[in-house]
């Protein structure tokens, strides 16, 4: 085996499904190499081709064009040496088996019962070994599902939304046994929606939308990109609205300014600044300061990149 | 095939009270209710005597009707995404259907089995233990294709909705294929065009080698019943298969 061959290369990769509507590019050309060792995040709004790419990463689904390869080989090859695993967006279980049972079955198909005791011990599901699936929450269900994914002992793990309708707390417990894990070396690739799940947990970033990867770096700069934040407050009656506009934008780091009536906002890295010219010299009222959601972030790169 | 997999299925299946209320209890109260109503049911037919007529009848009816719902439910799993999960493991496509269709032909069989152990206890008579064994042979190991039919209804629905439709389609395909009452002229003459006229055929042919039930009626050939059954094994095979396609195709 190649040991420089990297756990991941998706080339050119591009998937088109043909519904009532004609045909829908879910992914529009994906490039994308993961070494062996690395933590990524994969974010992107719903409907940004997440789901469809980490199915032709497991060889469930083949790409229109291109080629993926892991560890150097086909998917399908990798799934069946037990190279790569994962867990799946919601859904995936049988609710009239108990835990036990599901973690036996799947562990008989890989050829690890040797393995069924220390890996429910790991993910924390002993303790509901006979309890029925469907009684499970759905935190522990995921809990459930991690196991199965760790039963091949894979060296990639690939987790799609894995928190996806989990409470705070039980996200918080997710990510504290992931962390655990993911010291012993494998390569991870996670799928999210949250932000902060990339900012707390990935080293690297992949931000995809529209099916294309946005930007692709070290989480930090990440932040940077995103780190645009919002001012508007309302200018006093009376206030010669141009002079304010003036003096807001003679700001640094402030990157747009826009005027609705009396309501003026900010757009730039230092919202302090902004504030305090508001709130001092120009006696604006009503102030509001708001970070950047993801949804505004995608906007920004996409706008950019038109 | 993967034992252990086998092995909790079938423990799966055996939990759902409902459905074996439906596939393994109800053909043997309906094997009761038919077989005392034709008189006492020990008037002779071909090898063996009425009962016999009505318990092989019944176990056809009994084991179809568990593999269509045991295949059939594959297609609730794969709304649930446990294909899926499977799919991320070494077990191929053919390996789950293999599974699956094994844990149905055990349901059928001790579905049929249910039926002719009332029959033994009330009864039922053939002239050797051939006829009995020969007989039940047939009806759990021809069930097979009404797997491939639960299989390919279940997976062309795919709601939750399919597993009745696909059962729903065995009682009509009963009545229509000479199962619970002997048929005659243009009725009978249709019932050799479905796909339970054959199967049944063959389980009563120990008994009966093609007669009808009603003495000096119309005499089937061997070929005709085998020509049924392939035919529809293999219109089954076509639709299971392309439903299959079909599902994929929308992921």
């Amino acid at each position: 085996m190649n040991i420089q061959s990297p756990a991941l290369t998706l080339d050119a990769v591009r998937k088109t499904f043909h519904t009532a509507n004609g045909p829908l590019e879910a992914v529009a050309g994906i490039n994308l190499s993961v070494g062996t060792g690395e933590i990524v995040a994969f974010l992107g709004p719903n409907g940004a081709g997440k789901t469809t790419t980490i199915d032709m990463m497991l060889g469930l689904t083949a790409p229109s064009s291109g080629t993926v390869r892991v560890f150097g080989k086909s998917p399908r090859t990798a799934v069946a040496d037990g190279d790569i695993s994962a867990v799946l967006q919601t859904g995936g279980l049988l609710r009239d088996l108990t835990v036990q049972e599901t973690v036996t079955a799947i562990a008989a198909l890989h050829d690890a019962k040797d393995r069924i005791d220390s890996v429910m011990e790991r993910t924390d599901i002993t303790a509901l070994a006979k309890r029925k699936v469907s009684k499970c929450s759905g935190g522990e269900q995921q809990r459930l599902k991690f196991a199965l994914a760790l039963l091949p002992d894979p060296r990639l793990l690939i987790l799609d939304e894995p928190t996806a309708g989990m409470d705070v707390s039980a996200r918080h417990a997710f990510w504290e046994t992931m962390r655990q894990d993911a010291l012993e070396g494998r390569t991870v690739l996670f799928a999210t929606h949250y932000l902060e799940e990339a900012q707390d947990f990935a080293e690297r970033t992949v931000l995809i939308g529209a099916g294309r990867v946005l930007a692709d770096g070290p989480t930090t700069k990440l932040r940077d990109l995103t780190g645009a934040r919002v001012v508007s407050a309302t200018l006093p009656t009376g206030a010669i609205t141009a002079l304010a506009v003036a003096a807001l934008e003679a700001l640094e780091q402030v990157s747009s300014v826009r005027l609705a009536g009396q309501r003026i906002t900010v757009t730039g890295p230092n919202s302090d600044a902004a504030a305090r010219l508001l709130l001092g010299e120009l006696a604006a009222s009503d102030l509001e300061i708001t970070a950047p959601t993801l949804d505004a972030a995608f906007m920004e790169l996409t706008g950019a990149k038109a | 095939m993967n034992l252990t997999y086998v092995r909790i299925e079938l423990f799966r299946q055996c939990r759902d009270v409902g459905n074996l209320m439906f596939t393994i209890v109800m053909p043997a109260v309906m094997y009761l209710l038919f077989g005392n109503m034709f008189g006492g049911g020990g008037e002779s037919a071909g090898n063996g005597n009425v009962k016999f007529y009505i318990m092989a009848s019944m176990a056809a009816y009994g084991a179809a009707v568990a593999t269509t719902a045991i295949a059939g439910s594959a297609a609730t799993e794969s709304i649930l995404g446990w294909g899926r999960q499977i799919a991320l493991t070494p077990m191929k496509p053919s390996g789950f259907i293999g599974a699956k269709v094994c844990v149905a032909l055990i349901v059928g069989a001790v579905s049929a089995a249910a039926v002719f152990t009332m029959g033994a206890a009330t009864g039922a008579v053939a002239d050797s233990w051939r006829i009995w064994l020969g007989s039940y042979l047939i009806a759990v190991f021809g069930a097979a294709i009404f797997a491939l039919y639960g299989m390919g209804v279940g997976m062309s629905f795919k709601s939750e909705s399919a597993l009745g439709v696909a059962s729903g389609g065995m009682v009509f395909f009963a009545f229509f294929g000479n199962v619970f009452l002997p048929l005659s002229g243009t009725m009978l003459d249709i019932a050799r065009f479905t796909p339970m006229y054959g199967y049944t055929g063959l389980v009563r042919w120990p008994l009966l080698e093609g007669q009808g039930a009603a003495s000096g009626g119309p005499v089937d050939s061997i070929w005709l019943l085998v020509a049924n059954l392939v035919i529809w094994a293999l219109l089954f095979a076509t639709l299971a298969l392309w439903a299959l396609r079909r599902s994929r195709a929308r992921r």
